[in-house]
């Protein structure tokens, strides 16, 4: 969904629930698997996503009208790879340890396939307020599911979230879900979920 | 002709230029206005690890600031060297910071040395970009508990061998050469060139 007749409307039900990032379109894997061993790097990521997302797509908004179709991606990467570095900066300058917990994903958001599809999909044909609704919309939904996965994980894998013990003293930590086959797993399962859920609304409808 | 070309050149790519300046602007005002406050964080990070590599180091104390180290082609670089100092006075080793070019990116280690000059007391990660799950490992005990201990001179490092072992062999990350070749340079770079500086200041002996 990404035309020159999408509204508001559709761009934030996109976001939040028909076209959620990572299980519905399955961009942005690369930041999804590495950095949900807990909860405080997937916030910090998601809301770096989102902040590039945003400048990015209303930068891209803006300029619609002047692009030259084969410079197009040339300056959708020129426009990400600013805010990615000012975000990366923020990063280093205010929040030094996350910023080394994040290592190089932060500046692997460059890369990240949601922000250029949405600078391609909609930013390059959309008005500034659909594009900016679109960028919250779609930066929300990704924050939210990296935080779901990054809370499973950090709860099994050591018992605590946001650094909060929560289980109980006898629980046994499960070790692989710190590992990539923990990440690999429970977004498997998060997908599966989604989908039945999907399926069932639909023949209900 | 000539003229066309240009003209239809600019017409172009006049918005990839303009927004290249734009945000070199932008991301020139951000670094200036951040730079300060990242390069303190990289100082008190600089201080924690000195605290960790010499745990019974009071304070640190610059005894050659702006020392100067050859990484070869010509490049130059700079660092200042630390003296660990406890608290009774008594100098228990020296620490310097040191950089690389790894897998990925520049490499920066902490590198600390016993008061002799002449074995290795450890060392630690001050940034590095390395693959995570492979290069990063250099961050990890098994690595770096190679070089605790190890003599000041040239390493080698091997592909097989005891990790267990001190001595000059380092033991490489499987996986992870060109990080592994990487420290170990770093080390043979820095070691003998600052251990040099010192005995020319008369900090240390020269142990020979």
């Amino acid at each position: 969904m990404a035309d020159k007749t999408m509204t508001a409307a559709d761009a934030l039900k996109g976001g939040l629930w028909t076209e959620v990032p990572v299980l519905r379109l399955i961009l942005g894997m690369c930041p999804t698997l590495a950095v949900t061993t807990a909860v405080k790097p997937a916030l910090t990521m998601g809301l770096s996503v989102l902040f590039v997302l945003l400048c990015s797509n209303i930068m891209v908004s803006l300029m619609r009208n002047l692009l030259k179709p084969h410079l197009r991606i040339l300056m959708f990467t020129l426009t990400i790879a600013a805010f990615v570095t000012i975000a990366d900066l923020f990063l280093r300058a205010f929040t030094p340890q996350m910023s080394e917990v994040l290592g190089p994903y932060v500046p692997l958001i460059i890369v990240n396939c949601i922000i250029i599809a949405r600078a391609e999909a909609c930013a390059s044909k959309c008005g500034i307020f659909v594009s900016t609704v679109d960028a919250i919309s779609m930066g929300i939904g990704f924050t939210i599911v990296l935080c779901i996965l990054a809370s499973i994980r950090e709860l099994l894998s050591v018992g605590t979230i946001w650094d909060i013990p929560v289980l109980w003293k006898g629980f046994v930590p499960w070790a692989a879900m710190r590992m990539p086959v923990g990440a690999f797993v429970t977004l498997g399962l998060m997908m599966a979920l989604v989908n039945t859920f999907t399926q069932k609304s639909v023949r209900g409808s | 002709m000539l003229k066309k070309i240009i003209a239809n050149y600019i017409e172009q790519s006049w918005l990839l230029i303009v927004c290249s300046f734009a945000f070199g602007l932008l991301l020139a005002l951000t670094n200036s206005a951040w730079s300060g406050r990242i390069e303190q964080n990289k100082i008190d990070k600089l201080n924690g690890l000195m605290n960790s590599l010499m745990t019974d180091a009071n304070k640190f104390e610059i005894v050659l600031e702006g020392a100067q180290v050859e990484l070869g082609k010509g490049k130059i670089v700079k660092t200042n060297v630390y003296k660990a100092v406890t608290s009774d006075g008594k100098t228990t080793g020296f620490c310097f910071n040191a950089e690389g070019a790894g897998f990925a990116d520049k490499i920066e280690l902490v590198i600390a040395v016993d008061a002799a000059f002449e074995k290795i007391a450890g060392y630690s990660v001050l940034s590095s970009n390395e693959t995570p799950g492979f290069g990063d490992r250099i961050k990890g005990n098994y690595y770096r508990g190679q070089f605790k201990g190890a003599p000041v001179g040239t390493l080698i490092l091997t592909k097989q061998g005891s990790a267990e072992k001190i001595d000059s062999d380092i033991v490489a990350i499987s996986g992870a050469t060109v990080s592994s070749t990487a420290v170990v340079n770093i080390f043979n770079n820095y070691l003998e060139q600052i251990k040099k500086q010192l005995v020319q200041k008369g900090i240390v002996n020269s142990g020979r």
